[in-house]
């Protein structure tokens, strides 16, 4: 175990050593770690918004063949006819308009809820600056999620101007779900009235069930009983309807993928790179180190460290920069209505060091039988 | 006594750079993926752009719902503006006395075919009055359609991904359970259009239960008439429209899908900065192996200027070769692709600007990453290199 220690140490003086060919390394390692978390960061926070779990209760009722909250319009007064299904805990009708239904970066959402009802169904909801009560007294008022307004540099009391409205910040929210964090609130009438819809229409219902085995039945219950109304309904739990409706994003989003792999390739091909390159430089010092008592797998041993100290050292900075840029940016992707928040996550800047480590480590392996099964005379004789 | 300048020959360049053909591989390699990348940025952002900016006409003005600038989808202009702008805005171009006046109404829609295939697209509902507002767009094979029947853009197939057989003039598909009938083909080069179905205004309003019109698109004799139809569009506060040259409405949507754009470029840094590095460290070791040679050559008489314009050479050949790699690649395998987006799709294109930025970027990173190794190795003392192991 010391002489394993021992080796860390002299794979770090000869990392050391070398500059020039570690920094370089280093940082093409980096570059390829930081797309690597990237994609990992866009593929994980869409994998929270789709995948189903066991404590989720939501259900999203929306028009029948509609995938834009431009074009499914419901009826408000759906809303009683819902409460009363059994299986029901809470309804909050919900109006949405967004600047463009495309999907793009940083798109605008305005969702437009009964001020006496957002609370109630939303618990989590904290307003951290300016005030509820301004906010359910004022009907031009706006509660933002706390991403929304640090992108805009909005704060309570301001007022500006998006998507055709003109509104004035109430408050501050934020929500452990991360969709509320990256909307504005604003009530229900003054967005059906601002948007030209009227009073009387929704784009969506959201609803609460008492469990998740109900899911399914009440869904099933809600469609039936509007089954033979003018405006048919399609219900669905919240993330499936996600993953139906924002298709655009969701193949954006899997088409990163590639862009991972790239990277791993990337990091494996640095990393190999830059170790055949050492190894072919130090022929002779290797031969020496073995005629001074070390044995071949000492010499491996010692590529094995340098790689695996280039990767992590790399994989780290790529990693940080990448969780950083995160952070300062609060990205948020929007599509048809629904934005998904692109946060760092602990999880995916652990796993990208996992990998990365053992990318250095499998990049290491050839370049280390290189190092260690040369003749050690033929070695010392060379010039 | 001042050293006179004597070039290497070219045969010196092109035999050490055969001397070890694993390393010119991978200096070939690393250059072509450097510049596939940019290409494949470049034909994705070029493509987009071009996209949008066919699609909207300097000529046309399209009047939508107040509040509605940025998405046409969401606007809604009552039916009756079609009529007040037609009599009301001077300058609109006349054909056979027909103003080129078109209402139409814009929507995605869930859209199924007889095998259980399932597509969304674009639908518009339009008149026949389209085809003189949009003059690009040409009827292929069939006809305009009549009730209970559709016209199909020539990529909607891969908006709606189905195979281009399922959407053959003849064949049928439905919308909201309502069976239409497809009655021809139309084409609209490089625009958005194409990617959709167009049927009529009428049945698409029946069916999505709208009684409003997303917008009324207006076809100017002169593009300077736009001051006409802006000063309708302010002085009928009841219709509540705002007038818009249908170029800036794309201009504007380009903008929005700015951030996407700016997403390949980072990508292509990212992956191109990975690359360079690597190159840079294999130079390092490529020259330093042979500092000893181009001492031997430097007391012979060749200057240093002479062996660095030679390693520079060596530099420019791999990395132009890698350049010629990539742009084949980008030929054979990207020119030509559909890539569909959310507002339509576009062709990735090889363009002689993409070319240009080929060979651009393959010089510069033959000049950025044959520098520092190559100063490094030159400004070695003439003993200490000749001594070098």
């Amino acid at each position: 175990m010391k002489k394993f220690t021992r080796l860390s140490g002299l794979a770090l003086k000869q990392v050391l050593r070398h500059r020039t060919r570690s920094i370089l390394t280093l940082l093409g390692v980096a570059s390829a770690m930081f797309l690597y978390t990237s994609v990992e960061t866009l593929q994980r926070a869409l994998k929270v918004v789709t995948e189903q779990g066991a404590d989720d209760t939501t259900l999203v009722v929306y028009r029948e063949n509609r995938f834009c909250p431009a074009t499914s319009r419901l009826p408000e007064h759906y809303l009683t006819d819902i409460r009363s299904i059994p299986g029901v805990r809470e309804v909050i009708p919900v109006q949405i308009v967004v600047n463009n239904c495309g999907a793009s970066l940083d798109v605008i959402t305005f969702r437009g809820v009964p001020s006496e009802t957002l609370v109630s169904y939303n618990p989590d909801l904290e307003v951290i600056d300016g005030s509820l009560s301004d906010w359910k007294t004022r009907s031009d008022a706006a509660l933002l999620g706390r991403h929304f307004a640090a992108r805009r540099g909005l704060r309570p009391g301001d007022q500006f101007e998006a998507v055709g409205m003109r509104v004035w910040v109430a408050g501050i929210l934020t929500s452990p779900l991360a969709q509320d964090n990256n909307v504005a609130y604003v009530h229900l009438p003054y967005l059906q009235q601002a948007s030209n819809l009227g009073l009387g229409v929704v784009t969506q219902f959201n609803v609460r069930v008492n469990s998740h085995e109900l899911l399914d039945g009440v869904a099933e219950a809600i469609d039936a009983r509007f089954r033979s109304d003018v405006i048919r309904t399609d219900t669905r739990p919240e993330k499936a309807f996600f993953a139906q409706t924002a298709k655009d994003m969701i193949e954006l989003i899997a088409f990163t993928r590639w862009l991972g792999l790239g990277a791993v390739l990337a990091v494996v091909a640095l990393v190999g790179n830059t170790l055949i390159l050492i190894a072919r430089g130090r022929i002779k010092e290797s031969a020496i180190f073995q005629t001074i008592g070390f044995s071949r797998l000492d010499i491996a041993a010692l590529t094995v460290w340098e790689g695996w100290l280039l990767g992590l050292s790399g994989g780290l900075v790529g990693i940080l920069c990448a969780s950083s840029f995160f952070l300062w940016k609060r990205f948020t992707f929007g599509n048809e209505g629904l934005t998904l928040a692109i946060e760092p996550r602990w999880d995916v800047a652990f796993a990208a060091l996992v990998v990365v480590s053992l990318l250095s480590v499998l990049a290491s392996i050839w370049p280390a039988m290189l190092a260690s099964s040369r003749p050690v005379v033929e070695s010392l004789r060379q010039s | 006594m001042k050293n006179q300048f004597i070039a290497l020959p070219f045969s010196y360049v092109s035999r050490s750079l055969l001397r070890e053909p694993i390393k010119l591989l991978q200096k070939v390699l690393g250059a072509a993926l450097v510049v596939s990348m940019v290409l494949a940025a470049g034909m994705f952002n070029q493509g987009m752009d071009r996209m949008l900016r066919n699609t909207g006409d300097p000529d046309n003005v399209l009047f939508i719902g107040a509040g509605s600038e940025d998405s046409v989808e969401r606007s809604e202009v009552a039916k009756r503006a079609e009529g007040l702008i037609a009599g009301g805005v001077r300058g609109i171009e006349s054909r056979m006395n027909l103003p080129s006046v078109s209402g139409e109404v814009q929507y995605m829609g869930m859209v199924d075919f007889p095998d259980g295939a399932r597509g969304q697209g674009l639908l518009r509902g339009v008149t026949p009055s389209v085809f003189q507002v949009r003059p690009s767009v040409r009827l292929l094979e069939g006809r305009f359609p009549g009730s209970g029947e559709i016209l199909v853009g020539v990529s909607a197939h891969r908006a709606l991904g189905v195979p281009e057989s399922h959407l053959a003039v003849g064949k049928t598909l439905s919308f909201d359970d309502q069976e239409f009938r497809i009655s021809g083909r139309f084409e609209a080069p490089a625009t958005v259009l194409e990617s959709e179905m167009w049927l009529l205004r009428g049945d698409l309003m029946t069916l999505t239960q709208r009684e409003t019109l997303s917008a009324v698109l207006v076809r100017l004799a002169d593009p300077a008439a736009f001051a006409a139809a802006d000063l309708f569009s302010k002085q009928r506060l009841d219709l509540e429209l705002v007038a818009i040259r249908e170029s800036d409405y794309y201009a504007q949507l380009s903008r929005f899908y700015a951030p996407i754009r700016w997403m390949t470029w980072v990508t292509t840094a990212m992956i191109a900065m990975g690359a360079a590095f690597g190159g840079v460290n294999l130079l390092y070791a490529a020259f330093s192996a042979r500092m000893k040679e181009l001492a031997t050559l430097q007391s012979i008489g060749f200057s240093r200027l002479s062996l660095f314009i030679a390693l520079l050479q060596e530099s420019l050949l791999s990395s132009l070769a890698g350049a010629w790699v990539s742009v084949l690649f980008a030929w054979f395998f990207l020119h030509g692709n559909q890539v569909f987006f959310s507002v339509g799709s576009f062709s990735l294109e090889l363009t002689p600007s993409l070319l240009l930025a080929a060979v651009v970027a393959a010089l510069a990173l033959a000049v950025v990453g044959t520098l520092p190794p190559a100063l490094r190795c030159l400004r070695t003392p003439l003993p200490t290199a000749l001594r070098a192991s």
